[in-house]
């Protein structure tokens, strides 16, 4: 090969980069390399979908349901519609009563398929369920962004698929990592509320205990105050009612509540540590919207101070088994609450100290 | 030996850096952490504290066996995940 030679073959090639740039093939050979990748982990997807449904069906069988295919098939498409949005009057009480349709709903599915089984298992089989559908949402969306990209040869779509696949696929894992809590019954990240609460009432004098709503009120004596405990019953996944609760206590009580404390796990930014712990104002509760509401409601009726205790974590860590960093910020956070009622509150004065989130592992 | 120029040298360079770059950022994964469910007993009359590895079935709370020093009840009070490689495995 002479110098000419090595020329011409240089020559030929910046042309036909250049008729690649100017009729716009270079990003059609760039949209098949996105399409292929977003189909290589859409494969994924449908791979980890199938486990944990063959996993959920497979407990479904042990518990003694012959065709479990059918009852996962039945929950995996329901949905729940939003209410009208634009008309405010009574959207929370509207937004309360779908939600709480919908959790009957399923719970009804499950408990007929079920009859013999108890609340506990009731409650992981309710839960894997849900999982399982919002990994089969995710998968549906995805898909359907795919092939309409490539229909339409949207490589803009495509492109901006391809950039938030990472994300999407660390949910995908972080709902695939959830289902071992949910089925064995460990805690999670989330149950860190419930958790303090527990701890709370053994290190007091507890005087009572009864279910309303699915939510345990313990009354108890500790720190020669008059503490009513709430949190979802457990040890089931279960979030209850805490809202609509202390909402019927504080009316119970004719509002003669002194302080109340909401302690709950929160979305970390990036960067902060899991585990740290945060005070503040206000009723710490993650809900769409008709248990919080019902919280400020009571407080701002009576004018009780409303105060919160955070702790600190990401998506993952709330949703997978609970870090022992998380447990021993619980440890800590129950010192901040003792705190908190001993400095804001005087002797024989009424608290009610309220544990949000899933209740999953931990009992009461 | 004339037709080696400087500007292929260049090109011939560049390429081979990028080809080492390519495969640098496909190989290139994440550490992916282990974790292992771990269970704290404690005895309530003395405080003995131990970690142990969590059995199915096993939820907070529960008294389990007794306390070596006391022989007091060691009762669950927590369960937690730990990263595999942080456990100091004694005995
Ligand atoms: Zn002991």
């Amino acid at each position: 090969m002479d110098s000419d030679t090595i020329s011409l073959i240089t020559q030929i090639i910046w042309l036909a980069i250049f008729i690649l740039l100017i009729t716009g093939l270079n990003q059609k050979i760039q949209m098949r390399i996105w399409a292929m990748d977003i189909r290589n982990k859409l494969n994924i997807i449908k791979r980890i979908i199938d486990e944990d449904r063959m996993r959920v069906e497979k407990i479904i069988s042990n518990l003694g349901y012959k065709t479990p295919a059918v009852l996962v098939d039945r929950v995996l498409d329901f949905f729940v519609i939003e209410p009208v949005g634009i008309e405010p009057t009574d959207i929370i009480k509207r937004l309360d009563h779908t939600l709480r349709t919908g959790e009957g709903t399923l719970r009804r599915f499950i408990e007929n398929s079920l009859p013999n089984v108890g609340k506990f298992e009731r409650s992981l089989i309710e839960t894997s369920m849900e999982i399982l559908s919002g990994l089969n949402l995710i998968y549906k969306v995805i898909r359907h962004y795919l092939l309409t990209g490539e229909r339409e040869n949207n490589w803009i779509l495509l492109m901006q698929l391809e950039l938030v696949m990472p994300t999407i696929m660390k949910y995908v894992e972080t709902y695939h990592m959830a289902l071992d809590p949910f089925t064995t019954g460990k805690p999670i990240g989330d149950s860190l509320g419930p958790l303090v609460v527990y701890n709370l009432v053994e290190k007091s004098k507890m005087l009572s205990k009864r279910v309303v709503d699915d939510t345990s009120i313990i009354e108890a004596w500790l720190e020669d105050r008059r503490v009513l405990f709430v949190k979802a019953e457990g040890p089931g996944s279960n979030v209850g009612h805490p809202g609509a609760v202390i909402n019927s206590l504080v009316e119970e009580l004719k509002g003669s509540v002194d302080l109340i404390i909401t302690v709950d796990a929160a979305l970390k930014l990036e960067g902060e540590d899991t585990g740290s712990i945060a005070e503040g104002v206000g009723a710490a509760i993650g809900d769409p919207g008709p248990e919080k509401i019902a919280i400020e409601r009571a407080a701002t009726k009576y004018n009780i101070p409303l105060r919160a205790i955070v702790v600190k974590m990401d998506y993952r860590e709330a949703l997978t088994v609970m870090r022992k960093e998380i447990f021993e910020s619980s440890l800590k956070a129950m010192e901040h609450v003792l705190r908190l009622i001993r400095e804001e509150t005087k002797p024989n004065s009424t608290v009610i100290v309220a544990g949000i989130g899933n209740t999953i592992g931990v009992p009461l | 030996m004339s037709y080696l120029d400087p500007y292929t040298v260049f090109t011939i360079i560049l390429v081979i850096i990028l080809i080492v770059y390519m495969f640098m950022e496909t190989k290139k994964k994440p550490a992916r952490v282990e974790y292992v469910t771990r269970e704290l007993l404690v005895c309530y009359s003395c405080g003995f504290q131990v970690e142990r590895d969590h059995e199915p079935g096993d939820f907070i709370g529960l008294v389990k066996g007794k306390c070596p020093r006391c022989g007091g009840d060691l009762k669950i009070k927590g369960i937690y995940s730990v990263d595999k490689s942080k456990i100091l495995k004694a005995g």
